[in-house]
């Protein structure tokens, strides 16, 4: 078979029929016809040309491309003859698959992206397995059992550590506190990142003494101009020397949770002193990262450590007695552990809007369709086959979606940037969330599948309509038929249930989030700033570090409008812990039994600066200073769990903390103080127990300071105060206790707002298609309901009549949507704070608001209907 | 709507699209001719019984060339200093002559037993 390009074959058919037209001219001609007749009786002869280069063209066979093109043609000229269908459903599809893109590219930055290394699928983390927590991972592990670890297991090509920390420097004649990684050597090798500039680490910098660290690009062109000359010269950080290795390249960050820091540090950091962390066994504080062998599994590697855990937790019971077995886990699924719940909730919800979408427009397209059933029927009866029909109803289904794809791509990323902005700033990786190569994929395959199964009902359906029957009766009275209302009456409940199942877990988050405001954080957070200050200290000489915060205190506390300051540490929702072990006298246990408690420490005055209620004996004050005899307050769940049936105070206790002068006193209790939820508002407060400052300085604690009304404009002052007192002591996270529980509660209210947005589009589309449903109806039924008018129906009855359909689907729908709710509240229910998954109330309330927004929605098609005049329409019939 | 009434034209034209493609086929086995000479020659040869629009033999002559019963070139005409298109049967297209005809014939004594029964018995 030939083919030729479509405009070359039609030039030469116009050649071929100019020529035979002109030869039969010629003839006509001869045979005696007068000229300016010759040419017309010569057509005549042809007979109609059109017709000929048509019938010509059908003989050719329309090329798969020339169909779709005729098709195309077709579809758009059906679209923009009813533009106010089509606005509308591009539109509804626009919010659909705009809504789905938008959290799609979430999810694509959060959870799909690769780690930005090399090999990143080999990038594990671990961690031990404490046997008597099943299902909580320790976080970390300390120096002895990482380097047992590293030098034994048979699996790692290598396995690095790192430590938050932080550093103060000088730049530019200011003093800053900046942030920092304390890594292994093999820590940038594991990454599979080489530097840009000097050189990696190498093992010699893990020992003592050997001060040697690493720069970030940003930092290097920030602090040092990018100078390259900075490579191999020391630098002073923290008051000492530190030899400058190289730079990383731009964008360089490992753990990619928390803020970028400046620098690394060789471990050599933690092995200066007289008792190093290097070599303490039980001071847990290293997250660890390994690189599998090729070929090897994460169950395998998890096998290898978990054998060296074992042969540790014998040979060193005191630490490591529980930690019998390893943890080991994709480095990527570790990252976005938390965070997978709550996409995958808004992804499922959005997935939610876009199938009712999807049903929405089919609904719109059924009724559009109706009207259409006498073209149909005509294209049929003249020969068109069904699969003709189908594909021309699919293909205007498809410009449809494609066009509301379109819309929905600028839609979902103007929806993106608003997110992003109100976005809870810790969720890993989310900042780099945009349209990628990936998101536009998902958008067009987004488009297609929903063109595909919102058009194919319809499609399907009225490509089945009888000829006969349609032409006779025409567009105006039943078209269609009971199949066709049974499959809009379904799309209607359909859609019904899809918004009763989002409204429910709408419904669900706001009550769970409402409770979250409720929760009391166990202090009054209301007028009270917080900041550290970087005091520096030296191990072993306490004396001067306590006294500068004493002197500092007291300066800040001559502020005019400050009430109270004080200063401690963990910050309640800080995102700071640490647990230690300890002892009650009197109640002997082995080293490793010993149980753990989350550790406080506060200076005089911080529970009333806090507003932390004492509820027995009394608060830490002067007299547990650097010369007082070791004191110590635990918080009620601590009493609780240790001293159920008697009261703590004046039981001593020995904690395993020490700072080169207090080295595990043994304290007595001196009082308890209220309980303070520390991690997070949704979680109990744990056992903790507060060492007094003075007596366990190991960390500058935040200092806190209570206003007498407004704190936002308290900073300045406070920040001279400080530079009075010590002008290179730098002043870092600073904040409001507000905003830090504004920010702990961000990530339920991310979620709450999102998919209350959600729920109240698909509340207005469910109430849409109703209406489009009954209105429709009424359309179809007006000679039935003039007739049963004219019959003596009352208005109020026909009202009653539509309201009522309305009402059976609604209710058909709000019940199928509880069931179908019934069997997701697994997924939300990890979700909710206080709050039940089949929590009655919010199915009810939920239910009542569907049911009255049908309703509403019901009313206008009915009071239409009931306002029709039954002379005119039996007239008009 | 231009599509439908094309699709009626269509049903119109199916009837006799068999014969006609017999009849330029038959045509054809004098030598290679134009759309012009074809439909003349039909028109001549039946004593303008067969009374078609020569326009109505083009779809028919694409359709012949496009299932490879003849081909088509660009020659110019002996008589005259001008060029026409002129058709050619193939290999092709003789055979499918001879299974037409055959079929024609088949349906010629078909209908003649029907309409002239007498004659087939005497």
């Amino acid at each position: 078979m030939r083919w030729w390009p479509g405009r070359k074959r039609n030039e030469d058919l116009e050649r071929e029929l100019r020529a035979d037209l002109e030869l039969e001219e010629e003839e006509q001609r001869a045979s005696g016809v007068p000229a300016e007749e010759a040419r017309y009786a010569a057509l005549r002869a042809f007979g109609n040309t059109t017709l000929i280069r048509e019938q010509t063209h059908e003989a050719w066979g329309w090329s798969q491309a020339e169909r779709v093109l005729r098709d195309m043609r077709y579809a758009m000229r059906q679209l923009l003859r009813a533009p106010g269908f089509s606005v509308i459903a591009i539109l509804i599809l626009a919010i659909g698959i705009g809504a789905t893109t938008a959290i799609f590219s979430l999810v694509n930055a959060v959870l799909l992206s690769p780690l930005p290394f090399p090999e990143p699928d080999r990038l594990v983390w671990a961690s031990e397995q404490d046997h008597s927590l099943p299902g909580t991972a320790m976080d970390s592990l300390s120096y002895p059992n990482y380097f047992d670890w590293r030098a034994d297991n048979h699996t790692l090509e290598g396995l690095a550590s790192y430590r938050d920390g932080t550093v103060t420097m000088e730049i530019r004649g200011e003093s800053q506190r900046l942030e920092a990684r304390v890594v292994s050597a093999n820590f940038f090798d594991v990454l599979r990142v080489a530097p840009l500039l000097g050189r990696d680490f190498r093992w010699e910098d893990e020992k003592a003494g050997n001060h040697t660290v690493m720069l970030s690009y940003a930092f290097w062109q920030q602090a040092f101009g990018s100078s390259r000359e900075v490579v191999g010269k020391p630098i002073r950080i923290d008051g000492d020397n530190y030899t400058v290795a190289g730079v990383m390249p731009a964008g360089f960050q490992f753990p990619l949770d928390g803020a970028a820091p400046v620098l690394w540090k060789s471990i050599a950091d933690d092995a200066d002193g007289r008792s190093p962390a290097t070599q303490q066994r039980g001071y847990d504080t290293l997250g660890v990262l390994g690189r599998l062998k090729p070929g090897v599994t994460v169950e395998q590697a998890k096998a290898d450590l978990s054998v060296i855990a074992g042969n540790l937790a014998q040979r060193y019971p005191d630490s490591n007695k529980r930690l019998t077995s390893a943890l080991v886990e994709p480095e990527l699924e570790h990252l976005t552990g938390d965070t997978r719940g709550g996409l995958r909730l808004l992804f499922g919800a959005v997935f939610l809007v876009l199938l009712l979408v999807c049903a929405n427009v089919a609904g719109l397209l059924l009724a559009r369709g109706s009207r259409r059933s006498a073209e149909f029927a005509l294209r049929t009866a003249i020969g068109a086959s069904r699969g003709s029909l189908i594909r021309q109803l699919l293909l205007e289904s498809l410009l449809l979606s494609l066009c509301g794809g379109l819309a929905g791509m600028g839609l979902g990323y103007g929806l993106l940037r608003v997110m992003l902005k109100y976005l809870p700033v810790e969720v890993p990786r989310i900042s780099d969330a945009g349209m990628d190569v990936r998101v536009l994929g998902f958008v067009v395959l987004a488009s297609l599948a929903t063109g595909l199964s919102f058009g194919a009902f319809p499609a399907w359906r009225l490509s089945r309509s009888a000829p006969a029957a349609a032409l006779r009766d025409g567009s105006r009275s039943v078209a269609g038929g009971k199949a066709q209302h049974r499959l809009h009456d379904g799309l209607v409940v359909a859609q019904t249930a899809i918004g009763m199942v989002l409204l429910i877990g709408a419904g669900l988050l706001m009550r769970s989030f409402v409770k979250i405001l409720q929760v009391d954080p166990g202090f009054d957070a209301k007028h009270l700033l917080t900041f550290r200050v970087g005091v520096p200290f030296v191990p072993g000489r306490h004396d001067p570090h306590y006294l500068a915060y004493e002197q500092l205190l007291k300066r800040v506390a001559a502020i005019p409008g400050v009430e109270a300051v004080s200063a401690g540490w963990p910050l309640p929702m800080g995102n700071h812990s640490a647990t230690v072990s300890f002892n009650i006298q009197g109640r002997p246990v082995a080293l490793g039994d010993e149980p753990d408690a989350a550790v406080g420490i506060a200076m005089p005055g911080y529970f009333e600066t806090m507003r932390i209620p004492l509820i027995a004996g009394r608060s830490l004050g002067e007299q547990d200073g650097l010369s007082g005899p070791p004191t110590i307050v635990v918080n009620q769940a601590f009493a609780k769990k240790y001293f159920p049936n008697e009261s703590p105070i004046g039981h001593r206790m020995q904690v395993r903390m020490g700072d080169d002068v207090f080295e595990h006193p043994v304290r007595e209790i001196v009082g308890v103080v209220g309980d303070v939820r520390t991690k997070a508002l949704t979680a109990d407060a744990e056992p903790q127990y507060f060492l007094p400052y003075a007596q366990a300085v190991v960390t500058n604690p935040y200092v806190v300071v209570r206003a007498r009304g407004d704190v936002s404009g308290l900073l300045p002052a406070v920040r001279a105060a400080v530079h009075d007192v010590d002008n290179s002591v730098p002043v870092y996270e600073a904040s409001t206790m507000e905003a830090t529980l504004a920010n702990a509660a961000a990530r339920p209210r991310f979620q709450t707002y999102l998919l209350t947005c959600f729920a109240g589009i698909a509340l207005l589309l469910a109430a849409m298609g109703l209406y489009g449903l009954l209105s429709y109806m009424v359309a179809q039924r007006t000679v039935e309901i003039g007739v049963r008018m004219a019959l003596g129906a009352q208005r109020a009855g026909v009202l009653a009549m539509i309201v009522q359909r309305g009402l059976l689907l609604a209710g058909l729908g709000v019940g199928s949507g509880v069931a179908v709710f019934a069997m997701l509240t697994r997924l939300i229910a990890g979700m909710l704070f206080q709050v039940r998954a089949t929590d009655p109330l919010t199915m009810a309330g939920m239910a009542g608001l569907l049911l009255v927004v049908s309703i509403a929605a019901s009313c206008v098609p009915a009071y239409r209907a009931a306002r029709l005049d039954p002379m005119r329409i039996l007239r008009e019939q | 709507m231009s599509s439908m009434e094309k699709e009626t034209q269509q049903q119109r034209s199916s009837l006799l699209q068999g014969t006609l493609d017999m009849l330029i086929l038959r045509t054809l086995l004098y030598g290679p001719a134009h759309g012009h000479q074809i439909g003349k020659h039909i028109q001549r040869t039946t004593n303008d019984f067969l009374q078609m629009q020569h326009g109505s033999l083009y779809p028919a002559l694409h359709r012949l060339e496009k299932r490879g019963w003849v081909t088509s070139k660009w020659e110019t005409a002996p008589d005259r200093n001008r060029e026409f298109k002129y058709y050619r049967l193939t290999e092709k297209g003789k055979k499918q002559l001879v299974v037409e005809e055959s079929q024609w014939k088949q349906m010629a004594e078909a209908v003649a037993r029907v309409m002239w029964p007498a004659a087939e018995e005497s």
